[in-house]
């Protein structure tokens, strides 16, 4: 019974000053379409990367650099001096680097709760000749099965499957980036020049595009024993890369990896860490804008609540007067305030939504880390929840200074000053 | 009739012992009431006449426990004003007072009928029931036709009927008004003090007006005079309207030169 009269003043208040009323609830409306529409774009970068990574990329790679004793010619003078000799710099032999006993070791990773699939990689760089046209490029042998297992590539290949490489000996799968600039079509044939110097042929049997620039652009595919073969591995691997059943887990799943096949690991947050850590800064700049946009809403309506209690005087004097306590008078400036923050929010949800929408259709081309034909919008719930309650904290907070002064009022000094 | 046999009547509803009201701070504080003391029983329909300044709305603002005494007490139906809380005070200015200011504050936003039904609101009066009483106050003081209109279609005398209407909402034990009439026309002015009558004589009410009009003054039962924050006499209405037409007629014939 209450609360029920001092919603009916409140109601009538705002109802009575429909303008004013109006102009508060559009400043937190347009304070929160904004909000919306800002972490929408800045976070669609940033949730596209990270999704398209995750997706493409494995989550936890193993590297050939082993972790273990690194010189055993110094380890040994050590143990035979003592401990009083020390060799100092010694040079890492020549060998190609490589991790031995592929077979054993994905058998034990596979063996993992947390690890979903693992597959072996052979990588190297290959110079490249089509016609006229060389390029450098990284060639990845792969198990199609395994690898597809660990990161989708068949979804983003073009009038062709990832097993289509088992077809001919010397299949080629190219990056849609690669294959432009080398000016190959599949079906084409390009050369790659060995090491030694020598040169093979692979047939180009489809163009793969992820999306991801720093893959599209410098990517090829084969069989691991064709890469195995030209990059002269015999059966070792130089790479195994693993999917995870949770990808946020991958730092904690990767030195555990590593302390097991003592072999370096690299989680994908590690390996995009300078991408990562500039979603963070743009992640501040977008708490930075839009609660500035906030606090400018909320000030607008602070201002409107202190007019309206400078306004109301003698009618709070006179509620006051009838027996209303300062606390219900506060409740109904506070009311007011929350209306107007409740409305601005529904207002501004809605208003977001489209203009998110909106400005994600614009035909915008992005080029870069990340491939789109328009502006990437994470036009998501979470971000209407997020302005939402920063709205409404914002408006609470703005209406509790003078909602608080409305209910300290003194009526006397009201009533003399009108007598 | 004398104060003893008026006030053998009922009850003591409004008791001040000793009231000090001092107003401003500092350089500018001043004491407006020295020292009152006063009782008003229940059913008593009390003028309070005084010069302009002399201290009647300060004395208004307590008695309706809008303001509390700078020492001395204010006792309003057994309770010290001094000794209640934000909310006692609140509740105690909504079940047993009503108050008519001089300027007739009316909430813009709503509709004199609902601006009569706001005290019953607080109190809890169910709705229904409110707005009957609501109506049946303004069918009393002559505005039930205009119930549905708000107080910016309303005349500044209806306006003030329609907050006479309000003040008395809740059947308070007393009723409080500070020059209510004061902007009112013979008529409309005549009419609220007939109605003042009628709750004091019939509802045993305690009415408190302060009033410049000495005609309407001649209805109540006790006149109060206060000078510079003092009460100068006190008395059953003839008595004291007896002494101001004495005093009137002496000073009259000071100020006459002798033939
Ligand atoms: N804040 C204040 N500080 C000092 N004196 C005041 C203040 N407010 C009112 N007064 C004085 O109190 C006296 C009584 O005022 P008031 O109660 O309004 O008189 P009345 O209603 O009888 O005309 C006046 O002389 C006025 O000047
Ligand atoms: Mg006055």
């Amino acid at each position: 019974m209450g609360l029920k009269v001092l919603l009916l003043i409140a109601r009538r208040h705002l109802f009575h000053n429909l303008f004013r009323t109006g102009v508060s609830v559009s400043g937190v409306a347009i304070g929160v379409t904004f909000m919306v529409m800002l972490s929408a774009l800045m976070t669609g970068f940033e949730t596209k990367f990270v999704r398209e990574t995750i997706e493409s990329s494995p989550h936890v790679t193993i590297y050939d650099e082993y972790r273990g004793q690194t010189d055993e010619f110094a380890a040994w003078t050590s143990r035979q001096m003592g401990g009083v000799a020390r060799v100092d710099s010694a040079r890492p032999r020549e060998t190609v680097r490589r991790i031995k006993k592929p077979l054993e070791i994905l058998k034990a990773l596979r063996a993992l709760p947390e690890i979903a699939a693992c597959a072996p990689n052979v990588t190297g760089t290959a110079i490249m000749n089509f016609g006229t046209r060389e390029r450098g490029m990284n060639l990845v042998g792969i198990v199609p099965e395994d690898q597809e297992a660990v990161s989708s590539l068949d979804k983003y290949i073009q009038d062709a499957r990832i097993y289509d490489l088992y077809a001919s000996g010397g299949a080629l799968l190219l990056g849609y980036g690669v294959a432009e600039k080398l000016g190959a079509k599949k079906g084409d044939t390009v050369s790659i020049k060995l090491r030694n110097g020598d040169s093979r042929a692979l047939r180009v049997i489809g163009v793969f595009r992820t999306g991801i620039t720093t893959i599209d652009y410098a990517r090829g595919y084969t069989l691991l024993s064709v890469a195995q073969q030209l990059l002269g591995l015999g059966r070792d691997v130089n790479q195994i890369v693993v999917r995870l059943h949770d990808y946020s887990s991958a730092r904690a799943a990767a030195s555990k990896i590593e302390h097991l096949v003592r072999y370096r690991t690299e989680s994908w947050q590690e390996a995009n860490e300078n991408f990562l850590s500039i979603f963070v800064i743009q992640q501040i700049i977008t708490y930075l804008v839009t609660g500035g946009i906030m606090i400018v809403a909320a000030f607008g309506i602070l201002n409107v609540l202190i007019m309206l209690v400078m306004e109301k005087l003698p009618e709070i004097a006179m509620l006051k007067s009838m027996g209303f306590t300062a606390f219900d008078i506060t409740l109904v400036f506070l009311l007011e305030g929350l209306a107007i923050g409740v409305l601005g929010v529904l207002v501004g949800c809605v208003l977001g939504y489209y203009l998110t929408e909106f400005v994600g259709s614009l035909p915008i081309k992005q080029t870069g880390l990340v491939e789109s034909e328009h502006l990437v919008m994470n036009n998501v719930p979470r971000l209407y929840v997020v302005a939402g309650v920063a709205a409404l904290v914002c408006t609470v907070l703005a209406s509790v200074l003078p909602a608080l002064r409305a209910g300290r009022l003194d009526p006397v000094v009201t009533l003399r000053g009108h007598a | 009739m004398s104060l003893d046999a008026i006030r053998e009547r009922g009850k003591p509803v409004l008791q001040l012992v000793n009231l000090v009201r001092v107003l401003g701070e500092g350089e500018t504080a001043t004491e407006v009431l020295h020292g009152l003391n006063l009782t008003v029983t229940q059913g008593e329909f009390c003028a309070i006449v005084g010069p302009s300044g002399s201290g009647k709305s300060t004395l208004m603002y307590l008695l309706g426990a809008l303001d509390k005494p700078t020492s001395g007490q204010v006792i309003i139906d057994g309770s010290d004003v001094s000794t209640l809380d934000d909310d006692g005070l609140a509740r105690l200015r909504n079940e047993k007072l009503g108050f008519i200011f001089q300027f007739h504050y009316l909430l813009p936003e709503f509709t004199a009928l609902e601006n009569v039904m706001m005290p019953m609101f607080k109190l809890g009066v169910p709705a229904a029931e409110a707005r009957e009483r609501a109506q049946a106050l303004l069918d009393q003081l002559g505005i039930g036709t205009k119930s549905h209109r708000t107080p910016g279609r309303l005349s500044g005398g209806e306006q003030q009927r329609v907050a006479v209407a309000r003040s008395l909402a809740n059947q308070p034990l007393i009723v409080l008004g500070d020059e209510p009439t004061g902007n009112l026309d013979t008529v409309n002015s005549d009419n609220v003090f007939a109605i003042f009558e009628t709750l004091a004589r019939e509802q045993h009410q305690t009415i408190v007006v302060v009033t410049h009009d000495l005609d309407q003054a001649a209805r109540t039962d006790r006149i109060i005079r206060i000078v510079d924050g003092r009460i100068v006499d006190d008395g059953p209405t003839q008595d004291v309207l007896a002494r101001v037409e004495r005093e009137e007629a002496e000073r009259r014939s000071a100020l006459k030169p002798h033939a």
